[in-house]
C-alpha cells in the first residue's frame, strides 16, 4: 500500500496537503522530522563592541539568534562546526554578519534584520578547503526578507538619540533539537479524523457538543458519521491533514523534501 | 558551566554503535535492541512498521528516561525470522515508503509549478527577489481550490 499525497494549497513558505495510506505513527515522524530534524543556519555566537542601547547584551544575542536566515540547500553548503577540523569556526562551518547602528536623530530609530550585513570570514582561506561554499545561493546566510521592499524586517530593538548598537555574530548549522531556533518551520498543522469516529478525544462540552465544536475546514473532505453509526473499534487513522508553514530559512518544498533524507534510518 | 553539549542527544560519540541487539532469554525469538541517539520519532515508527508485519508477535518500544538519548524496541516473532532481521525488515519496509513518499511529493511539486506559473514561484528559498511575502499569487491563493481536488489530479 503505496502512501497518496495530494497537495492542496501551495506557496513559497507554505504547503498544505493530505497524506492518505500512511500509519498515524509514520504521518506523525514525518511532522516530527519536519518540525526538528533539519538544519537550518541560525546566529549562534554574537560579540557585542558597544550597546548603549535600553536593552541588554543577552537580551539582543537570544533576538537576534531568531532572525530567520536564507539557509537553502544547507545540508551541502555548510559543515557543522564540531564536524569541522577548523580552529574556532571557519568560512566553511561558519557565516559572519555585522550589525553597526548609531542614532544621531532626534527620533526613536529602529534596528532591524536588514541592517544586519555579511561579512567575510576573518580566517579566510586559511581553512581547508572543500566544494561545500560553491553550493551555496547568493543569498546563502542573509536575513529572509534583506532587499526585499515588500517584506516587513525583523526588529531588533529601537534606539534614541546617542545610543548605539555595535556587535559581530557568527551564524552556524544547526537543527531544532539543539535549540528552536533553527527549526525551518514556523508552524505544522496537523489533524485526522475530523469527525472524531475514531474517538481518540472527547469533547468537553457544557449544553450541546455539535454547536460547542464547529466543524474544520478539514471535515469537508470526510464522510460525516450517521446517527445511528455504530462505533467501529478496529478502524484507523488513514487520511492526514498537514499544513506546514515555515518562517522562510527554507522553502516550504524544500522542508517537505528533504524529509526522506532526514528520518534517521539505519 | 559543565553542561554537556546539546548535540550529545542526537550525534553518536566517536566509536559508539547506533544499535544493540539483546536477545531475551526467557522469552524465545524475542530480543531487546537499544537504538542510541534516537528519540520516539523512529520509535514509533518502527514499533508500528513491525506490528504490521504478520511474523511479529509483539513490538513495542520505551524511551527509558526523557534526559537519556536512547530507545528500547522489544520484539518478539513467531520463530520464523530472528528478531534482528525482522527489524532490517521493518527498516527496509519504511524506507521504500519514504522513497514512493518522495516521489510523489515531487510529482506533485512539479505538476503545482507549472499549474501556477509565476505566483508561486518557488526556486527553493529564493524571498529576496519576490514581491509577495505571503505568497498568496496566482491559482493556488485562498481556500478556494480546497474543494475540488478533480482540478490537478487527473493526468
Amino acid at each position: 500500500m503505496d502512501p497518496i499525497v495530494r497537495i492542496r494549497e501551495y506557496q513559497r513558505d507554505r504547503v498544505n496537503f493530505v497524506l492518505e495510506n500512511v500509519d498515524l505513527a509514520f504521518a506523525n515522524s514525518l511532522r516530527r522530522v519536519m518540525m526538528a530534524d533539519l538544519p537550518t543556519i541560525a546566529i549562534d555566537l554574537v560579540e557585542i563592541e558597544a550597546n548603549t542601547t535600553v536593552l541588554p547584551d543577552e537580551f539582543i544575542a537570544h533576538r537576534l539568534g531568531m532572525v530567520p536566515l536564507v539557509s537553502t540547500n544547507c545540508d551541502g553548503a555548510m559543515r557543522y562546526t564540531r564536524d569541522c577540523n577548523c580552529l574556532e569556526n571557519c568560512a566553511y562551518c561558519s557565516i559572519v554578519l555585522s550589525l553597526n547602528v548609531q542614532c544621531n536623530d532626534s527620533v526613536a530609530m529602529h534596528i532591524t534584520s536588514d541592517q544586519l550585513e555579511i561579512q567575510p570570514h576573518p580566517n579566510e582561506g586559511t581553512e581547508e578547503a572543500g566544494e561545500e561554499r560553491v553550493r551555496r545561493s547568493e543569498n546563502f546566510g542573509t536575513p529572509v526578507g534583506k532587499n526585499d521592499p515588500d517584506a516587513d524586517p525583523i526588529l531588533i530593538c529601537k534606539i534614541r538619540k546617542g545610543q548605539e548598537l555595535k556587535l559581530r555574530c557568527i551564524a552556524k548549522k544547526g537543527i531544532a533539537k539543539e535549540h528552536a531556533k533553527w527549526s525551518p518551520c514556523s508552524a505544522v498543522a496537523f489533524e485526522y479524523d475530523p469527525h472524531n469516529k475514531l474517538r481518540h478525544t472527547s469533547y468537553w462540552f457544557e449544553t450541546d457538543e455539535k454547536a460547542e465544536w464547529p466543524l474544520g475546514e478539514n471535515a469537508r473532505e470526510e464522510e460525516p458519521p450517521r446517527e445511528d453509526e455504530p462505533f467501529d473499534f478496529n478502524a484507523k487513522p488513514n487520511k492526514f491533514y498537514f499544513d506546514v508553514e515555515t518562517d522562510g530559512s527554507l522553502g516550504a518544498q524544500e522542508v517537505v523534501m528533504k524529509v526522506r533524507g532526514d528520518i534517521p534510518l539505519s | 558551566m559543565n553542561a554537556p553539549n546539546r548535540f550529545e542527544l542526537y550525534v553518536l560519540d566517536e566509536g559508539e554503535a547506533p544499535v544493540e541487539v539483546n536477545e531475551d532469554t526467557k522469552i524465545p525469538n524475542a530480543a531487546t535492541i537499544k537504538i542510541l541517539k534516537q528519540d520516539h520519532t523512529l520509535g514509533n515508527m518502527l514499533r508500528a512498521q513491525l506490528l504490521s508485519m504478520p511474523e511479529v508477535l509483539f513490538a513495542g518500544y520505551k524511551v527509558p528516561h526523557p534526559l537519556h538519548p536512547h530507545f528500547l524496541l522489544k520484539i518478539q516473532t513467531d520463530g520464523t525470522k530472528a528478531p534482528d532481521l525482522i527489524l532490517s525488515d521493518a527498516c527496509n519496509q519504511l524506507i521504500g515508503t519514504l522513497s514512493s513518499l518522495e516521489a510523489k511529493f515531487k510529482r506533485e511539486f512539479a505538476f503545482k509549478e507549472t499549474d501556477s506559473s509565476g505566483g508561486a514561484g518557488v526556486t527553493g528559498g529564493t524571498f529576496a527577489t519576490s514581491d509577495d511575502p505571503y505568497g498568496t499569487g496566482a491559482g493556488t491563493g485562498g481556500g478556494a481550490s480546497w474543494g475540488n481536488r478533480d482540478d490537478y489530479l487527473d493526468f
